[in-house]
């Protein structure tokens, strides 16, 4: 009977309300006591007086390249960064080659997973034949293999009509439909937030109603269709009111959430043509980053997540405008989290646990993001003081393309258990 | 002749160095930098084509990854007139063409000892974060929609000679055309706003870029409202290559709006002059008449000008008094 006793850690366990200092005793892979100073023999007893226990942490959009683009990241090395994270479950977008248009990716993706065996991974069925915007995947195959939802991506559905027909086809089988929201034609060329940044550097913008008008047809259209829709990585004003109106009005079938460099950056970073800030959404200016913030907390975002994208570095040492779009971010979104919101004095720990652990569980409906007796004992377990200095070169991804370069963050990852397994101890990643 | 010209330039000179290593922006030049680049550059204005040795033992790689016949010319002439040897490169700057990212492109350049490398682009951003990568010095001779810093110093010598002061305050610049796509609007408008001019522009909405208000300046959509009082009026290009097209319904639509007429340039001061960075598209951007014998036409001056002050920054980037070198993030 394999056992791990985590004493006088403080827990932070939103979804049950606890908050405070106790331990937990994990029994084949669940949890089976919470409680002060349990008394119990373990396998294994981490000591984590001084440390935040919670969940382990679910992120809902990354990027892990394979199959087909294994250069810049596969399911091993995105594994072994999203543990040195502490994100124990992710959620892996469609848009590899080939694309998980159909079932044997799905397939191919979760025996990777298992093969590889240190983190979950969900993944994504795509809602167009090859992302292509044209014809419908098989959506009822794609979840009968293993897709959580169907997306594209990348790009979004342009086609206002094919969007429509696929929400009403995903509805048919309770198939949640992930949205990026752009619009290609107001896009045009543009490679960074459209505004004085972009003006000064003589880029070609962006405009916040390529984001704005996407946004709202996608709202409009689960409204009248029924059908369940997750927005994915919002960054404009308009799109914080716009889920916002949708909320208000009752809409139990939509949900959102935020990038955490969305809150935590602005399109200055851009300045000195600094290609690791160049990505979709771009980085916004001062007063979308402000939107975002009163959003989280109003209540209106239900997810944080990273958009983990792993690049190689000639795709970043190109001109700014022909660079890669993308960022790495499994190995900083908590200690972002933790420094932009927490810290920053937006929003208190257990609201920031919320968003990265049992609220995105909930919107690809999977049992975990919690801590009660019985619980899968996917547990993470953070120094939330730690400060330390972003160095890629440190990084477990391959991808060294990390727009948070040389900032400094407050919290990082100490201990990682997943399914009662201890995976990660003292940043050092075991059993692999 | 050769050596007094040499004498009298090293007097104006008097021993002093610009602030900067590369020249990729405006933002970088101080009014201190400007003062030394124009009073060189009316000392080589004098000197016209004299073969001077000042700059002899140098090499400098004009490094254009966009065809450029004006601009090239007259780096490469300024170049030549202070006795560097030259060569010239063309080619793309997108690795997608043919693999090798741009930056190995200038390093391989530089490994050539080359001591000044001329660089243009498609793509903006392109001469800057290259500086970062070579030893040589990097002027930028225009970069996409962002800058062209040299073109700029030789409008402000222009204007400065046209009222002989050293600054432009009180004085009013009218900028009339394509503001978003235009290069040379990005580096006129830090070098008026660093000169304490009075900035108008003049565009229908489509060819304002967003924000540009924060730069300091007015923007007007009736032009006949904006030249009036105006010391200065610098027409810009139409650039139907880069994008232009479809940000206006035709050419002749934005003649009859924005194109500068005798009637309209009749509104400015009666001493106001005529400025244009070329290539003039005749009768779209300014009235044929208007172009270059017009008594307030001032845009061959300009081309005289950028010689002059191409050859004082390649003379002060070559030759550094202060023994100061420039470090890059490849050593």
């Amino acid at each position: 009977m394999n056992t791990v006793l985590i004493k006088n850690g403080r827990v932070v366990d939103p979804k049950n309300k606890v908050d405070g200092i106790c331990d937990i005793y994990v029994v084949e892979g669940k949890v089976a006591k919470v409680g002060i100073g349990l008394i119990v023999t373990a396998d294994t007893v981490i000591d984590a007086t001084g440390l935040v226990v919670t969940p382990g942490l679910i992120d809902l959009q990354v990027h892990f390249r394979e199959p087909g683009r294994e250069d810049r990241e596969t399911i091993l090395t995105g594994s072994r960064a999203a543990l040195k994270g502490g994100v124990t479950s992710v959620v892996t977008m469609p848009n590899s080659t080939p694309a998980a248009d159909n079932q044997s990716v799905i397939e191919f993706v979760i025996k990777r997973a298992r093969e590889v065996g240190l983190i979950n991974i969900y993944p994504t069925g795509t809602i167009t034949k090859g992302q292509a915007g044209g014809t419908l995947s098989e959506m009822r195959e794609l979840k009968t293999s293993g897709a959580v939802a169907v997306t594209d991506d990348g790009s979004d559905v342009q086609d206002p009509n094919l969007l429509r027909r696929a929400m009403e086809y995903a509805k048919t089988h309770d198939v949640l439909i992930m949205s990026h929201c752009e619009t290609n034609t107001l896009t045009d060329h543009g490679v960074m937030h459209e505004g004085f940044v972009s003006t000064q550097l003589g880029l070609p913008g962006t405009p916040e109603v390529s984001e704005d008008l996407a946004v709202e047809k996608n709202i409009i259209l689960a409204q009248k269709t029924g059908a369940r829709l997750h927005l994915l990585h919002n960054s404009t004003k308009g799109a914080m009111s716009a889920i916002a109106r949708a909320k208000a009005s009752g809409a139990q079938n939509i949900t959102a959430e935020v990038s955490v460099q969305h809150f935590a950056l602005t399109d200055t970073e851009c300045h000195g043509y600094n290609t690791q800030a160049k990505m979709y959404p771009p980085l916004r200016s001062q007063d979308h980053v402000d939107a975002i913030i009163e959003a989280i907390k109003a209540g209106t975002i239900d997810a944080l997540t990273t958009d983990h994208a792993p690049h190689i570095e000639p795709d970043k040492l190109l001109p700014f405008v022909d660079a890669a779009f993308g960022s790495v971010g499994l190995e900083t979104s908590f200690a972002v989290m933790n420094t932009y919101l927490v810290e920053a004095g937006h929003i208190d720990l257990a609201t920031g646990i919320a968003l990265m652990t049992h609220k995105p569980a909930a919107i690809i409906e999977i049992e975990k993001g919690s801590l009660e007796v019985g619980a899968d004992a996917d547990i993470s377990i953070f120094d939330v003081d730690k400060e330390w200095v972003v160095d890629p070169k440190e990084f477990e991804s391959k991808g060294k393309n990390c727009v948070f370069t040389d900032k400094t963050l407050i919290g990082k990852t100490k201990h990682v258990i997943i399914g009662g397994v201890v995976k990660m101890i003292d940043e050092v990643i075991i059993g692999s | 002749m050769s050596t007094e010209i040499t004498d009298s330039l090293t007097i104006i000179r008097a021993g002093r160095d610009v602030s900067f290593f590369d020249l990729y922006s405006i933002d970088q030049v101080s009014l201190t930098d400007f003062g030394l680049i124009f009073a060189l550059a009316r000392g080589f204005r004098e000197a016209k084509t004299a073969k001077l040795t000042l700059c002899k033992g140098h090499t400098q790689v004009n490094c254009f990854f966009e065809p450029s016949t004006r601009t090239q010319a007259s780096f490469d002439l300024s170049a030549k007139h202070l006795g560097m040897d030259t060569t010239s490169v063309s080619g793309s700057s997108s690795s997608a063409k043919k693999g090798e990212s741009y930056i190995d492109t200038v390093e391989t350049l530089d490994s050539y000892n080359t001591r000044i490398l001329i660089v243009r682009s498609s793509e903006a951003g392109v001469p800057e974060v290259a500086s970062r990568y070579v030893n040589a010095s990097i002027i930028n001779a225009g970069d996409g929609w962002h800058e062209h810093p040299t073109q700029a110093l030789l409008d402000a010598l222009t204007m400065l000679d046209h009222f002989g002061t050293t600054d432009l305050n009180g004085r009013v610049v009218v900028i009339v055309g394509d503001i978003m796509h235009s290069r040379v609007f990005g580096s006129l408008v830090r070098i008026l706003k660093k000169l304490g001019a009075t900035i108008k522009v003049a565009a229908p909405a489509t060819f304002l870029s967003a924000g540009v208000e924060q730069f300091g300046l007015t923007a007007f959509y009736n032009i006949e409202e904006a030249l009036i009082g105006a010391d200065v009026v610098y027409a810009l290009r139409v650039q139907e290559e880069r994008g232009a097209s479809g940000f206006i319904p035709t050419l002749r639509e934005y003649s009859k709006t924005f194109g500068i007429s005798e009637a309209r340039l009749n509104l400015a001061k009666f001493d106001a002059i005529l400025m244009h960075p070329g290539p003039v598209i005749r009768d779209i951007d300014v009235h044929s008449a208007l172009v270059s014998r017009h008594p307030q036409s001032r845009i061959l001056a300009q081309v005289e000008n950028g010689m002059a002050v191409r050859k004082a920054l390649l003379w002060l980037l070559a030759d550094r008094i202060d023994g100061k070198v420039k470090t890059c993030k490849r050593m």
